[in-house]
């Protein structure tokens, strides 16, 4: 309940390193967790558009629009969407303006599995709650007439 | 009191008189998890800015090497941390606070700007002559050129012409490739600790300089001032080109042998030279110098000399003193034939002239050695090693005379700096000698023991020169080749055949240094004495004896190595140099600790205890944590539900004891006005609660009567000692609860104590914190129980913090099983140590208790 299982959880990794993200999504996989790839900001945009995601992974230095442009525009195009990013030790400033951005949370790279799979975790109870919440309140309006 | 605890029941009655609707209901149970988890993630959030700062204090005591990039990553990840615990804050409590961002904000600049301060860039001319300098513009041409400027024009000594190229040279051929910020990145990103990530960074990074484009604005004016040199010399003169580093001379650092000379250089490859020259302040060497004695990359910078180039009949080093002996004032020339190189990097062997500063000066020992090659000017470029011809390598490189005309300029020089100087100086094929550099020769304390003439009895080696004094224990590594170094374990010995300048960057994890060749003289030597690492140079043939894995005892104080660990020679040992302490580095992270560490929000009952108050990081994690206690505390209250209003306690009978439930702390929802202790889910509790029933509580201590007058004299002059919440948790004790996760906030007669605690399945997020405040006796009786139990939790692992009467204990990043153990251990004292102020007066009763306080832990922990 308080940490929560990892079903159902739908997670996009997004990272220009195929070296990088290849085992990353194989492991994550592993744990139980709906993994999908992109390889660029853009490119992520696009699949968010298409299906509905739960957590965003994303390096935050990628070429093309940067780890921070992208969250913006996550955040402004699916608010509910928790993104956590991962940094190298050479961009740790990158992961305060980013949590400025409303990013979830930041690791650093290479992050350990069991604290990604946690971060994931929270970050998708986090989203879960909020979408009850909206929900519940829903309902309580619609009661009130 | 009861006036006031009757309004709140009629509170708590008038509201739970509307009943809710389902989806009333719904939404408020919602509510409460979407609270609880922000709660929990505060937590987990505090608990990483709290350790983050644990380790920051740990590296400000100074003893441990540390560089700028875990100043940095740790400033970053912990201001991650408390922007968390902020945000998480903003979201359970139900009214913003926005002054905590603005000053979370108004810190973090404060602290970036600590950060940034490093060395100003430098302005002005690119280029100039030698002839125009003095000591005056060592912060802009470096510490070595000024020095040599001081020789030529205010002592009129004789040095090479010649030109330097300035720090702002060195700034604009950096920013016209936009250096810096990629330096800073891989330098951020890499382990310096790690040799073979050393090694690699070292490499990029000067591949990097030496591949970049000089701008043409520097190369023009590098130009023009070669043009003026072969005027005052010799059309197509070479040229040495020497590093000069801004930063060198501060913080008596003698960063000997850290960068590279380029000698002979033809006119055409000057620029090739000068970024050779620029880069190597990124070898192995320099990096690890920098690392171990605590200085940011932004305090150095290049400067180039660039000299007519010498051809030497013979070269070497001046020490004007003895540097491993202060009792020895007497003047130390190494000579040796052909250009100084092979002296100054430690691997030539060379004569020995000693000079008294008698008067007149003489020369009072002369040591010959055979000087098997000599390095030379190639015709074309670059030198070259050659062998020594004929009788020439067993005939002395010096005359007397010229060994005592030396010793006279050397003189000179200490005077005028009015300090001992370590002089490179070389003899010229017209019997001129010239200085090439002079700088301030560190001289450590004399051996503890006086140097032996024989290998002494017993030892595996023996017969060279204690180099830099002092004893240590460890296995021999030898190290020939890049690779080896790359393998180089911690606290070895480390053996060499040629005492390079390269392998300083071994020196930090060495425990003493021996090698076959060189001389006190050279580079490693130099440094080795800076560290206060003992070393033993010229053993020759004799090291043979030491093999790899052996462990050793090595005796620098008398030049000889001994077979195993020898504990009558480890009695003189000396405490190794903390180089940290007040280097730039290190100045640097107590800079930034002003505004992380200090507390200044200590009373959660002051008005002061504000988000507009915060002045530090620590501030804001502790009014974060404060708030969200409370504001979880106020949640359960104000919301007419009866699953989630608190439930008192029922354990046999009704107990003073209230609970919250946060989240999943039942295990079925509990709709009634008891919860009973077998409905309970959160396992903190339990465990809690087991330590406290353990042993029955025997009462108040007996006491005498003076201890229940002072009792009674508390309780009248302070009627309202404070609990953490003034109003609603007065008198009572309350658990705030989840499956995982304990908050009680009690009050045991004139006792406060709190205790939090998560116990979950995340080891690192798991803790357990408790603090106990107050007592009814006066306040030395109640320090002296704080103390009391200080001492008693402090040896179970907690940290403890006693601040008066005020005790606070943490234990951070254990399993579950570990925290409930420790909780039973809380439980039990909360029990047992009330009222124990009282007898703190007497030692006789304080021996009892404490007795049997571990007797019963004992008891407790076989349970």
């Amino acid at each position: 309940m308080e940490t929560g299982g990892t079903e159902k959880i739908r997670v996009l990794v997004v990272d220009d390193e195929r070296d990088f993200a290849a085992p990353l999504v194989r492991r994550l996989k592993l744990r139980g967790l709906e993994t999908l790839s992109a390889s660029s900001g853009a490119q992520a945009l696009d699949m968010l558009a298409e299906r509905p995601m739960d957590v965003v992974i994303l390096d935050v230095r990628m070429p093309g629009m940067d780890g921070i442009q992208a969250i913006k525009e996550i955040k402004a195009r699916h608010p509910l969407l928790e993104v956590i990013m991962l940094t190298g030790h050479a961009d740790l400033e990158a992961s305060l303006q980013g949590m400025e951005q409303g990013a979830f949370d930041y690791l650093l790279k290479p992050a350990d599995i069991d604290d990604l799979v946690y971060k994931v975790q929270d970050a998708f109870r986090k989203k879960e709650l909020q979408q009850k919440k909206i929900a519940a309140l829903k309902k309580v309006r619609q009661e009130q007439g | 009191m009861t006036n006031l605890l009757a309004k709140l029941k009629g509170l708590f009655r008038r509201r739970r008189q509307a009943p809710l609707t389902e989806a009333q209901e719904e939404k408020l149970f919602t509510d409460f998890q979407a609270r609880y988890h922000d709660f929990r993630l505060l937590l987990a959030a505090n608990n990483r800015a709290l350790e983050t700062m644990a380790s920051l204090e740990a590296a400000a005591a100074g003893d441990r090497v540390f560089g700028m990039s875990f100043v940095r990553a740790r400033c970053t990840a912990l201001a991650a941390s408390v922007y968390n615990m902020a945000k998480h804050l903003d979201s359970l409590a139900p009214a913003p606070y926005p002054a905590l961002f603005q000053r979370f904000k108004d810190i973090q600049a404060q602290i970036d700007l600590a950060l940034q301060k490093g060395r100003p860039p430098v302005d002005g001319q690119m280029v100039v002559e030698l002839g125009q300098v003095d000591k005056l513009w060592a912060d802009r041409v470096g510490g070595k050129m000024a020095n040599l400027g001081e020789v030529v024009n205010r002592l009129g000594l004789p040095a090479p012409p010649g030109f330097v190229i300035t720090a702002a040279a060195c700034g604009r051929f950096f920013e016209h490739n936009q250096l810096q910020a990629e330096i800073d990145r891989r330098i951020q990103s890499a382990t310096l600790e790690r040799i073979d990530q050393l090694f690699a960074l070292s490499s990029y990074l000067q591949q990097l300089i030496v591949g970049a484009e000089v701008p043409a604005d520097l190369a023009q004016e590098v130009q023009a001032a070669y043009r003026r040199l072969e005027q005052r010399t010799r059309p197509g003169v070479t040229v040495s080109l020497r590093s000069s580093a801004l930063g060198e001379d501060e913080a008596e650092t003698s960063f000997a042998g850290q960068y590279r000379s380029q000698l002979n250089v033809r006119p055409e490859h000057i620029l090739e030279s000068f970024k050779e020259v620029v880069a190597s302040k990124y070898t192995p060497q320099a990096m690890h110098y920098r690392y171990e004695r605590g200085l940011r990359d932004s305090d150095i910078i290049m400067c180039v000399g660039c000299l007519a180039m010498v051809q030497a009949a013979s070269g070497g080093v001046v020490y004007t003193q003895n540097p491993v002996d202060q009792m020895d004032r007497e003047v130390r020339i190494t000579s040796a034939w052909g250009l100084p190189k092979g002296v100054v990097d430690g691997d030539a062997p060379a004569d020995l002239f000693v000079v008294s500063r008698g008067e007149p000066p003489q020369v009072v020992q002369r040591q010959i050695a055979h000087k098997g090659a000599r390095f030379d000017c190639f015709p074309a470029e670059g030198v070259c090693r050659l062998e020594a011809t004929g009788d020439q390598a067993d005939q002395p490189s010096l005359s007397d005379s010229q060994a005592l005309a030396l010793a006279g300029l050397a003189l000179k020089l200490e005077e005028h700096y009015g300090a001992p100087q370590d002089v490179e100086w070389a003899l010229d094929h017209q019997g001129r000698l010239l200085i090439l550099q002079t700088r301030y020769l560190r001289r450590v304390a004399p051996p503890k023991e006086a140097a032996a003439a024989q290998t002494p009895a017993g030892a595996l080696a023996g017969g060279g020169a204690g180099v830099s004094p002092g004893v240590a224990c460890g296995p021999v590594f030898w190290v020939k080749k890049d690779s080896d170094a790359l393998r180089f374990p911690e606290g070895a010995v480390l053996a060499v055949d040629e005492p390079w300048p390269r392998w300083a960057a071994l020196l930090g994890r060495a425990a003493a240094l021996v090698a076959q060749k060189g001389t006190v003289a050279g580079h490693l030597a130099t440094v080795a004495r800076e560290y206060g690492l003992p070393a033993i140079f010229g053993l020759g043939a004799a090291a043979e004896a030491l093999v790899d894995g052996q462990v050793v005892t090595v005796d620098a104080d008398r030049a000889a190595v001994f077979p195993g660990r020898d504990e009558q020679i480890l009695l003189r040992s000396r405490p190794k140099r903390a180089l940290m302490k007040g280097s730039p580095v290190h100045q640097t992270l107590l800079g930034v600790l002003r505004f992380i560490t200090p507390l200044n929000l200590l009373d959660p009952d002051s008005p002061e205890f504000a988000a507009a108050s915060c002045q530090t990081l620590h501030d804001i994690t502790r009014f974060c944590h404060e708030k969200s206690v409370q504001e979880m505390f106020a949640f359960g209250k104000e919301h007419h539900f009866p699953q989630r209003s608190s439930k008192q306690l029922f354990y046999e009978v009704p107990m003073q004891y209230w609970i919250i439930n946060l989240d999943d702390g039942f295990k079925e929802e509990v709709s009634g006005r008891y919860v009973r202790l077998e409905d309970i889910a959160c396992q903190p509790l339990l465990a809690l609660w087991r330590g406290m029933v353990a042993v029955p509580w025997e009462g108040p201590p007996a006491m005498s009567g003076k201890g229940f007058a002072s009792v009674l004299f508390q309780a009248t002059a302070n009627p309202a000692l404070a609990t953490p919440f003034k109003t609603a948790m007065a008198n009572r004790n309350y658990f705030m609860i989840s499956k995982s996760f304990l908050n009680l906030q009690s009050r045991f007669g004139f006792h406060f104590a709190s205790v939090e605690a998560m116990a979950g399945e995340r080891p690192a997020e798991n803790y357990l914190s408790f603090s106990f405040v107050g007592g009814a006796a006066d306040a030395e009786r109640k320090s002296a129980r704080a103390r009391f139990i200080g001492d008693i939790i402090g040896e179970l692992g907690f940290v403890v913090e006693l601040r008066g009467d005020t005790l606070r204990a943490r234990v951070e990043g254990r399993p579950a099983q570990d925290i409930l153990r420790l909780l039973e251990v809380v439980g039990y004292l909360l029990m047992h140590t009330r009222q124990l102020d009282m007898i703190m007066a007497d030692p006789a009763s304080v021996q009892h208790y404490r007795q049997k306080i571990k007797s019963d832990l004992a008891a407790l922990e076989a349970a």
